[in-house]
């Protein structure tokens, strides 16, 4: 039964050809939008994620750092440095700013952090060093990409030329990427000395978190404070809440896009091969026999189609990455097993929408 | 030539009428038909086009419903059979040889005559054998491997008889079996049909009006307007 379908199949080779090229035009699509969706949620919590703090202690009200704002007094820094168990206060400050480059502006999300503790700096650099004085700037490595700079190359922001002394990964958020100054100069460009955004707290001993912040909430209680993981799932609700699903619904569109043409593929198979089917029936073709033609017919194109959307993606994703280089994506195995899981439940959907068809075919046909 | 007497009855009309409804009229095509057909018998329904001759073909065969009467397969009520049930026994049991072949093009001529076999789960390389023996036999083993739009109607004919074979089956029924074919074609597969009948125990039913068929027939069943007129039977 399975060499008819292929035969079936290998009858229309423009057909098969304009078949498995669709499916596999889909799967790229779904594939590229669910490695865009997994990019832009690991850029945009890799920062959170690869912190070493312990406790985010954050303005009142404000839950994350992606779309809440939090000011605080660097005051508050000393009262914290002397909660029992504390061992280190390093504070942040998060602000978006223009950047001009050249004669090109664009925005970045600039950080100020304490080089002395590196608490808030880069998770990772892909070249170079943090900033670690006046005048240096760490931009990301596809903000720097997209803009042609590379190490000791300079950027203007409120006046002040920063030279270009590392590149960061782990940075990008899509939408906006990550910079990282002192905190002394980002306070500087913004105009306000005695600020910071929130304060990253380490521990003496990890375990003592929830005493410390109790300790803390006891003694400012506009103050909100996070544990590293409670932080983090924070942000990720938060991005999560925003255009992300979106990439997600496009993705099952494409999935549903896929399951018409390949039931429409099919459909067309059996209504021209009406009499075959109608002659099948006629010599005691079990219902089995036409299930396993159809379904074959329906997984050969379906992986075929999945098979060519694998080996064409990475490729693809190379060139909008070197074309957009804030696109950042993101291809893991288990996106490819899931992918194809996908396109076999697609497979079989496709199949049973095409038996219904079949029902309708009459060994009596074969009669007239 | 005639069937043995105590021969089982293998396919049975009993008071059968089958009426379709056209434009809200209803059309007798069959009408109060009672046949009995043994194993070992060529019965050739002859009569004009719209004398119920398919109809009759497609009754027997279980494809249709009698609107009256009760059509008998092995002692089976069709009617009363479950349709997968009835599938099975059609594959097990009958063979079909049509007007205009009805091979499967996308497949070579030996697998055409494997496929009915594993519809009843013998084994690919029994079927396979099987399938060279019968084409062999039918004298069309050395297209085994062509593909049926490149063979003459006269041997694409012989392959479906093969086929009709290919489960043991014990009846054959036949739609009009050389109309597709030039006279000298015609003949021979009008001898093959006869020879199945005669030296295997075969029960044959052919629907035609091909009178070349009426020298191999031992019943021949004169149809006109959906009634039996008359049953010439030979000794």
């Amino acid at each position: 039964m399975i060499l008819y379908a292929l035969r079936i199949l290998r009858d229309q080779p423009f057909r098969l050809g304009f078949t498995v090229g669709g499916i596999a035009l889909c799967i790229v699509l779904i594939l590229f939008l669910a490695a865009v969706y997994r990019g832009v949620r690991e850029g945009s919590i890799d920062y959170i994620r690869a912190n070493e703090a312990d406790l985010w202690v954050l303005q009142g009200s404000a839950t994350n750092i992606l779309r809440g704002s939090s000011i605080l007094l660097q005051a508050h820094g000393s009262v914290l440095e002397n909660v029992e168990g504390v061992e280190t206060v390093a504070p942040v400050f998060f602000l978006l700013s223009s950047v001009t480059i050249g004669e090109r502006a664009s925005t970045v999300y600039l950080t100020g952090f304490e080089s002395r503790t590196g608490l808030g700096g880069p998770p990772r650099l892909a070249g170079g060093r943090i900033a670690s004085g006046e005048g240096e700037i760490v931009l990301d490595r596809s903000f720097a990409r997209k803009f042609g700079l590379v190490l000791e190359d300079t950027v203007r922001i409120r006046n002040q030329t920063l030279r270009v002394v590392g590149l960061s990964e782990g940075t990008n958020m899509f939408v906006i990427q990550y910079a990282f100054v002192t905190l002394e100069q980002a306070r500087n460009l913004a105009g306000y000395p005695g600020l910071v955004t929130c304060f990253l707290v380490r521990l003496k001993d990890p375990a003592d978190c929830e005493r410390v912040r109790a300790d803390v909430r006891e003694d400012f209680e506009d103050l909100e404070v996070f544990t590293h993981d409670e932080f983090l799932a924070n942000n990720i609700r938060e991005m999560e809440s925003g255009f992300l699903p979106l990439l997600l619904v496009l993705a099952l569109l494409g999935a549903v896009v896929l399951t018409i043409i390949l039931s429409l593929i099919l459909s067309m198979n059996i209504l021209e091969r009406r009499n075959d089917f109608a002659v099948l029936k006629a010599l005691g073709s079990p219902r089995r026999t036409l299930r396993v033609i159809v379904m074959a017919q329906a997984f050969i194109l379906g992986w075929a189609g999945s098979l060519a959307g694998f080996v064409a993606i990475g490729p693809l994703a190379g060139v909008v990455e070197t074309l957009a280089p804030e696109v950042s994506t993101r291809i893991e195995m288990t996106m490819l097993g899931a992918t194809f899981g996908s396109t076999g439940l697609m497979n079989l959907l496709s199949s049973w929408i095409t038996l219904r068809r079949i029902r309708s075919v009459y060994p009596l046909e074969v009669f007239r | 030539m005639s069937a043995p007497r105590n021969n089982p009855i293998v396919l049975a009309l009993e008071r059968v009428s089958k009426t379709y409804s056209s434009d809200g009229q209803r059309v007798p095509a069959v009408a109060d038909v009672s046949l009995e057909i043994k194993r070992g018998e060529f019965v050739l329904l002859l009569g004009p086009s719209g004398s119920g001759k398919t109809t009759i073909l497609t009754l027997l065969a279980g494809f249709l419903q009698p609107t009256s009467g009760t059509v008998r397969l092995l002692g089976k009520s069709t009617a009363e059979m479950h349709p997968d049930d009835l599938q099975r026994e059609r594959a097990r049991s009958m063979g079909f040889v049509f007007q205009n072949f009805l091979l499967l093009d996308a497949l070579t001529v030996l697998e055409n005559v494997v496929i009915v076999q594993e519809f009843c789960g013998t084994a690919r390389t029994e079927a396979r054998a099987n399938a060279r023996r019968l084409l062999n036999r039918l004298g069309v083993g050395h297209l085994a491997s062509r593909f049926p739009p490149s063979l003459s109607h006269g041997e694409q004919q012989r392959v479906a008889i093969a086929r009709a074979l290919a489960n043991n089956a014990g009846i054959i029924l036949a739609d009009e079996p050389t109309a597709s074919l030039e006279s000298s074609q015609a003949g021979e597969i009008a001898e093959i049909l006869g020879r199945l009948v005669i030296e295997e125990g075969r029960c044959m039913v052919v629907a035609s009006h091909d009178l070349r068929l009426c020298h191999h027939a031992q019943k021949i069943i004169h149809l006109r307007d959906g009634h039996v007129v008359r049953i010439e039977k030979k000794a």
